[in-house]
């Protein structure tokens, strides 16, 4: 089955395409952790555990349920829907066990604010002390220099939210740097995937900046390049990204009943 | 000897104006103890510091818009999927909040030193790789690892003055039975000096004691009881009705100016009283009732 209707038009939406990418990162030993506003790794998540990767655990980060069971996906991680699942933890506990940084494998992230070493910020654009934009607070970001590896997501793509450095660091990614990070001793491997509606980034093992990896069906090089703040690594060549199969959109949509990717 | 009082008298007794600082439970748009909240609002009570679970949502930004705080330590304060908090952020910006910049671990970690009289707590390595603490010398702090040497963070203990939450039943003393997500709640109860709890339903002690691992909040914490049926709305309450996201995005309209809050302040808060709100809501509250969600099916399995 292809991926367009008769008109060209793709059949799948950039969301969908999104959580798709996401799950083909997870591993079938992994144990993820996700938290505010998190339809998008959640889908990613129950997504892995139906294909490839059935002994995956995953954590609702407000409710603290293991392996919700989503039917259907939810707007909210602290929905009571979500403890439909396999067992259940407290917030205290998951709290406990971010900061121990043997246990949880998998970390999504996002910012209002991500920069070329994929550092995250969610509490101000600009001066803190007289922020342009005060944002919602950083929760539970900081554990991103616990985890095993973080990735990344965000629903926008412009040069406002990937910059060159974030105004304030509220989720560490590689730092300034391969010699902070290096000199840091940080358990994980820091940020490994970004995420968005354009495209799918990783980091350069040389100089740990953001690197382009695909392109979404239908974006070009160049219009990633203008939506991006900073100065990104781009290989000579920039494969598409995979549309995803019927399989993945067909199980995807029978998770999503509420259409909380569909069309966005 | 019976906690239950009125919602006007908790709120009299028990919150005093200026009161130094209080906490209010849920998270996110889930268990927000709103008809508490409203009721400081229409007493006029300030809040010379306010703290959130790891995820404030209507019960900061309500308070807030009534410009009744004037210190908040938080780690995120917003509507999640819906949008940013227009009053706290137009508060942050213009500099007539100060806030202490948290983490969630910090909170959840302060309120166990709270609860437990630790001096301070030390908390997980990483946090001196943001600027959190940079920006809040009051909650967070350094110090050396008497184990290892290592100089490693830590943060001081939160023990409000008031925490003002919601549980799905409780009896007349306050043992209350929290239905679906705990969030920080319990933390909350533990590390408080004064409890004050909103409830769906007051429930027959000899009710309660038939699943006393499931009454997670003894009677002996709590000061005053609440019946507040609907009470949450237009957060969800776990076990009840889920939250109204028209209604948040209708307030996420009116708050986008000065002008537009006080209006929904008085229009929504301070010219009724509680029993018209509900009245107002009600014909919402019943469409937002979940179905066999996993507390009905509990309770069904109870009565049984």
């Amino acid at each position: 089955m292809t991926a367009k209707t008769h008109n060209g038009e793709l059949t799948f939406s950039r969301s969908e395409l999104m959580a798709v990418e996401l799950s083909k990162r997870l591993r079938n030993d992994d144990v993820t952790v996700m938290g505010t506003a998190s339809a998008i790794p959640q889908i990613a998540c129950r997504l892995a555990q139906l294909t490839h990767a059935p002994d995956l655990y995953s954590i609702a980060g407000g409710t603290c349920s293991v392996n919700p069971h989503l039917g259907p996906v939810v707007p909210s991680c602290g929905d009571y829907d979500l403890l439909r699942a396999d067992t259940s933890l407290s917030l205290n506990d998951v709290v406990l066990l971010e900061g121990r940084a043997d246990v949880l494998t998998v970390f999504f992230a996002g910012g209002l604010q991500v920069d070329a070493y994929g550092n995250c910020n969610l509490v101000a654009v600009g001066d803190y002390a007289h922020p342009a934009l005060r944002g919602p607070g950083t929760v539970g970001l900081p554990f991103l220099s616990r985890v095993g590896r973080v990735l990344i997501y965000t629903q926008s793509h412009n040069p406002r939210t990937f910059v060159e450095r974030v105004d304030f660091l509220s989720g560490p990614g590689f730092l300034q740097g391969p010699a902070e990070w290096k000199a840091s001793g940080l358990p994980g491997d820091g940020p490994q995937l970004v995420v968005t509606p354009l495209c799918t980034m990783g980091f350069d093992s040389e100089t740990l900046r953001m690197r382009l990896e695909t392109v979404h069906p239908g974006v070009d090089v160049e219009q990633v390049r203008a939506a991006t703040g900073f100065d990104l690594i781009i290989p000579q060549s920039v494969p598409t990204t995979p549309e995803p199969s019927a399989e993945q959109l067909s199980l995807l949509r029978a998770l999503d009943t509420h259409g909380l990717l569909k069309g966005k | 000897m019976t906690k239950v009082i009125s919602l006007s008298e908790a709120v009299d007794r028990y919150v005093p104006n200026g009161v130094g600082l209080l906490t209010v439970g849920g998270m996110h748009l889930h268990n927000n103890p709103m008809a508490l909240i409203r009721e400081v609002i229409r007493q006029n009570r300030r809040i010379t510091r306010l703290l959130t679970s790891p995820c404030g949502a209507l019960n900061a930004e309500l308070l807030i818009a009534a410009g009744l705080v004037d210190e908040i330590a938080t780690s995120y304060v917003g509507f999640e999927h819906i949008g940013l908090a227009p009053s706290f952020r137009r508060s942050v910006e213009s500099g007539s909040i100060k806030v202490l910049e948290c983490d969630e671990a910090y909170i959840t970690h302060g309120l166990y030193a709270g609860a437990g009289g630790l001096p301070f707590v030390a908390l997980p390595k990483g946090i001196e790789f943001t600027d959190i603490p940079k920006v809040n010398s009051e909650n967070y702090s350094f110090t050396t690892d008497p184990f290892t040497g290592e100089t490693v963070p830590v943060g001081a203990p939160l023990k409000p003055d008031v925490a003002l939450l919601h549980a799905y039943q409780a009896d007349e003393h306050g043992n209350a039975v929290v239905a679906g997500a705990h969030f920080v709640d319990r933390y909350m109860a533990l590390a408080s000096k004064t409890v004050i709890l909103q409830v769906e339903e007051i429930v027959p002690t000899d009710e309660i004691s038939k699943h006393p691992q499931g009454t997670t909040i003894p009677g002996f914490l709590v000061h005053g009881v609440v019946e507040a049926p609907g009470g949450c709305y237009p957060t969800a309450s776990h076990g009840a009705y889920n939250f109204d996201d028209q209604a948040i995005a209708e307030y996420i309209g009116m708050a986008k100016d000065d002008a537009g809050t006080k209006q929904y302040v008085k229009q929504f808060v301070t010219d009724l009283n509680e029993a018209q709100y509900l009245h107002n809501a009600s014909e919402r509250i019943e469409k937002l009732r979940y179905g066999r969600g996993p507390l009905a099916v509990a309770l069904s399995e109870r009565k049984a």
